[in-house]
């Protein structure tokens, strides 16, 4: 080994050794939002603050089933009980009625700061009056056996008020005193966890806590065959990252040990099949470590895709070996091994620096991962595998094999005709069909469909509402949230009279503003006003006298109470539907007010059309939508323009138009082709598969350079296309098998790189096998 | 005391037992409810007077009922104030004057309100599992001058009612008295349609 020799390998352990370093300390990610815009308008922003931070994050949906209901309710509340002992939950509730009776015990101690009832005029003698009189209709009421207790407190009815505010929740049924799907196979529970639900960490031993904790709770007679069922977007986060992790394990093994064997078979040597992964497994670390370090940690997405680079960068190696081994010389001679293989690479570079000029950090994620790992890859293959790999070595390859093979070759022309009517095929039927872009955001989402569906399903058993339209109203803290929530309230109240608007929710509902409360506070009379006032309300109607000592006593103690506050409802019901409905951002604090049954959006924007910026109307599903659509658009047109870099840096580099059109042709022909293959077995297609596009131009470039380099050197065209045939037959191994991967993301790309590869070698000989027989003729014309 | 007075006292004894127990075979709370859950409609005129410990005179209201089999069970007050509750199958509706939308309860939220609901509904369709759910039942009487007894068995429930009682003949209900924890009580006498 010579002295630069041995630097070049001390300088790469060096490199392994920090790269190491960095992927042990990375920290890694799940959530959806990494791959929604880094600079959306302000109403996306509330899309993904939602998503990422909000209470909602934070829930946790139980189903408990397959026993009958009686079993499934005595679980359900031993599984409450044990889980409210907990103290990383901040909420547990399973509708059990005596936390109802709990809750509406809160309410009567709050009632003249929550009732949006409360004014002065309500405690005149003439308010007084009206009140006592709907009383006596209360009495005569066949539900006033459960209202009469509190008359003597409350004869103004404020409780009445709060609960009509509150609204009628449409919750789930209940069964056996606790919270049923509709069907009745389910009982439900929903827990919040303390911790946050970006925190995977801690999500994770949440959902070991709740699992364990239902062990114990089904550990009665009866309830043994009782099977626990959990959703939500934290259970989304671990699931996904466990998936990730599993379906990488899994495919990369599977993947490995495959193309292992072909190799080993081709290369007949277990060193040199050892020495084939080093460039790969260094450009793997190195893209971890890069991606950690400008961007803090590795979304599991990232980290799924770089196990798919394996299909490219271990191509280097076995072209390495294959087309001529060290001595042939990486970088020796006019026509050397080297400046092809790096024009490869700079060729697929180009194309993920276009996924790294986008908006998106979960795409220039995968552009930054990709393009570290491929260039150290090549640098690895370059400098380090020509110092390590044995003396002398050359793979040989099967005489007879290559012969198959070229008599195959030989007979390519024939099936230009065919090709030719593929592809006119494909682009007529992408053109006249359209392509059936897959419209919806949850595509993106890197969880499993089937989990998706449990999701919905429980969340439609809890009654958890399709919100489509919301009213947002920020300020720079709380209370100015809160009260502009309540000025939105005020201009809201005629339409919803006017039948414009059904109803809506608002955090005021639950804590009324500080102005608020202490305006009906205000509105509150001393007691003896107060009992002047109701002694003359009272004459001439049928009261026992003494009838409401509780009142003239409580009302007096309700004015000089503190205000209400955020802790004073903490571990409540209510404290889960304030906080759904509030969100802090880097200091600006947004109220949600959910809309329900609009019939008239534009009379909406009329009522606060002088309120904005502060206040302003969402159409979630019409923002979702759009966002997802910009989101395609922007990745389309990188996409589009990496492959322009693409084709300018060939033209540039082979300083040939000719040249390039047969290194980019079979590549534009493969990604329509795979398309329109990808079409026709019903996937609708992706953003992924846009992205899996660019890897297979990426690996592509490779076999079409590869094949222009055989057409310039006139080199054995049996070595070609054997070493390629050899690199496609691994690609396709690889990325076959993560083709069959859970995770979608993973097995769209999987399934895209796998056939666009294939067809890219096929594409490529076909136009390579032409134009020889081309060369071919010219040189007998030039002989005779 | 000689044997054949003894002999006339043992017989008579067996024969006024037997004469007891046929009667209790014949007719018992089991042969009430299966005599009630015959009608499958029934409509009637109602008044109520419930005496409350904040008023000074009793409340009067009048109205109808009206129940049909299984679970619908109807309240339409006309005076002082029309207020209509209908009850059917797991749904409370209650129609208030000067209110446009109705109120809708879930019984199973309510249990309190479910067991009273179920104290006529119930009994009017001869339920006695459902009765029983709720309270302790007791009968007494006979056919024609029956009352049942209904003693809320759930600690929730008895911090409101403290007895229900129910009084009929054959297989009609004749009048309901509900007393209350606080010790508040309505009696409400129903007059059956003509068939």
């Amino acid at each position: 080994m010579t002295a630069s020799g041995r630097a070049a390998v001390a300088l790469w352990l060096a490199f392994v050794a920090v790269c190491v370093f960095f992927v042990s300390r990375a920290e890694y990610s799940a959530d959806l939002s990494a791959f929604l815009p880094s600079s959306p308008t302000a109403a996306q922003q509330v899309l993904v603050d939602q998503l990422r931070d909000g209470a909602v994050a934070r829930i946790v949906l139980i189903g408990i089933e397959g026993a009958d209901e009686p079993a499934l309710a005595a679980v359900s509340g031993r599984l409450l009980e044990n889980l409210r002992r907990n103290p990383g939950f901040a909420q547990v509730q399973n509708g059990s009625l005596d936390l109802l009776a709990a809750e509406a015990e809160f309410l009567i101690r709050h009632r003249y700061l929550l009732s949006p009832a409360v004014t002065a005029e309500r405690f005149t003698v003439e308010g007084l009056r009206l009140a006592l009189e709907r009383q006596l209709d209360r009495l005569a009421s066949p539900l006033s056996l459960l209202t009469t207790r509190m008359l003597q407190r409350d004869p103004t009815g404020e409780l009445f008020e709060i609960i009509d505010a509150f609204g009628e929740h449409a919750g789930p049924d209940r069964r056996h005193g606790v919270w049923f799907g509709r069907d009745g196979q389910r009982a439900l529970l929903f827990a919040q966890t303390g911790a946050p639900g970006f925190d995977i960490d801690a999500q994770a031993s949440s959902l070991d806590v709740i699992q364990a904790e239902f062990e114990r709770a089904r550990d009665v007679p009866g309830a043994q065959s009782t099977r626990l069922l959990l959703a939500g977007p934290g259970v989304f986060a671990v699931q996904t990252r466990a998936a990730i992790k599993r379906d990488a394990l899994r495919v990369s093994t599977i993947a490995a040990v495959l193309i292992g064997l072909l190799l080993l078979i081709a290369l007949r040597s277990p060193r040199v099949l050892g020495l084939t992964l080093l460039p790969v497994a260094t450009g793997a670390a190195a893209g971890v470590a890069a991606v950690s370090l400008v961007f803090g940690s590795v979304h599991g997405v990232t980290l799924g895709f770089g196990a798919t680079l394996l299909g490219e960068a271990i191509d280097y190696a076995i072209y390495f070996f294959t087309a001529g081994g060290r001595d042939l010389a990486l970088g020796r001679g006019p026509h050397g091994l080297w400046p092809t293989l790096r024009l490869g690479m700079f060729t697929s570079l180009a194309g993920f620096a276009a996924l790294l000029l986008s908006g998106f950090p979960g795409l220039a994620q995968i552009g930054l991962f990709s393009a570290c790992g491929l260039a150290v890859a090549l640098l690895v293959t370059r400098w380090v595998l020509p110092q390590l790999s044995p003396a002398g070595y050359e793979a040989r390859i099967d005489a007879s094999f290559g012969r198959a093979l070229d008599r195959v070759l030989v007979h390519a022309p024939r099936w230009r005709l065919a090709a030719h009517a593929l592809l006119a095929l494909s682009a007529g039927w992408l053109i006249g069909g359209g392509v059936p872009w897959s419209d919806e955001l949850s595509t993106l989402s890197p969880v499993p469909p089937a989990h998706q569906r449990l999701d919905q399903e429980i969340r439609e058993d809890l009654g958890a509402p399709d919100v489509r339209h919301m009213i947002v109203a920020s300020g720079n803290s709380r209370q100015r949230a809160l009260e502009r929530a309540e000025e939105v309230a005020r201009r809201l109240s005629p339409l919803v009279d006017g039948g414009i608007v059904s109803g809506f929710d608002s955090p005021a509902i639950y804590l009324p503003s500080e102005v608020t409360q202490r305006a009906r506070l205000n509105a509150l009379p001393g007691q003896a006003q107060l009992r002047s006032n109701l002694a003359k309300a009272l004459a001439g109607l049928p009261y026992r006298s003494g009838t409401f000592e509780p009142f003239l006593l409580e009302v007096p103690a309700h004015k000089r109470a503190p205000l209400m506050s955020r802790q004073d409802f903490e571990g409540d019901f209510l404290a889960i539907k304030f906080d759904s409905l509030m969100i802090e951002h880097e200091g600006r604090w947004q109220a949600l007010l959910p809309l329900r049954g609009v019939q008239d959006v534009v009379a909406i924007e009329r009522a606060l059309a002088d309120a904005v910026p502060e206040v302003m109307l969402l159409d979630l599903k019409a923002e979702a939508d759009s966002l997802y659509r910009e989101y395609r658009r922007q990745v389309l047109a990188y996409s589009l323009l990496g492959a322009c870099a693409i084709a300018t840096l060939l033209v540039a580099a082979l300083r040939s138009l000719r040249r390039a059109w047969d290194v980019l042709a079979p590549l534009a022909a493969a990604v329509l082709a795979s398309c329109a293959l990808l079409v026709l077995f019903g996937q609708q297609l992706t953003i992924f598969h846009l992205v899996a596009m660019l890897l297979v131009v990426g690996v592509g470039s490779n076999y079409t350079l590869f094949f222009d380099r055989a057409l310039q050197t006139g080199e054995s065209p049996q070595r070609t296309a054997v070493s390629l045939l050899l690199c496609t037959v691994s690609t396709v191994i690889g990325f076959g098998t993560i083709g069959f991967a859970q995770t979608p993301v993973l097995s769209a790309i999987g399934t895209t790189v796998a056939i666009g590869a294939l067809l890219s070698l096929v594409f490529g000989a076909l136009l390579a096998s032409g134009r020889k027989l081309d060369h071919g003729a010219a040189d007998r014309a030039d002989a005779r | 005391m000689n044997a054949r007075l003894a002999r006339l006292i043992a017989a008579a004894s067996v024969l006024l037992w037997a004469q007891f127990a046929a009667a209790q075979a014949d007719w018992g709370l089991h042969e009430l409810m299966r005599e009630l859950a015959q009608t499958r409609r029934s409509e009637a005129r109602f008044v109520e007077r419930k005496y409350l410990s904040v008023l000074d005179a009793p409340l009067e209201l009048t109205g109808r009922v009206l129940y049909v089999a299984p679970d619908r069970f109807e309240k339409r007050t006309l005076t002082p104030k029309p207020e209509t509750l209908i009850v059917d199958g797991e749904s409370l509706t209650l129609h208030e004057a000067g209110r446009a939308r109705p109120r809708r309860l879930r019984l199973q939220d309510h249990p309190v309100l479910w067991g009273f609901v179920e104290s006529i509904r119930a009994t009017l369709a001869g339920d006695l599992a459902a009765l029983e759910r709720f309270y302790a039942v007791g009968l007494d009487g006979t056919r024609r001058d029956w009352e049942l007894a209904l003693a809320p068995r759930v600690q929730a429930m008895r911090a409101v009612v403290r007895l229900i009682r129910i009084g009929g003949s054959d297989s009609k209900v004749r009048w309901i008295e509900v007393t209350e924890a606080q010790g508040d009580r309505s009696v409400m006498q129903v007059f059956e349609d003509r068939q």
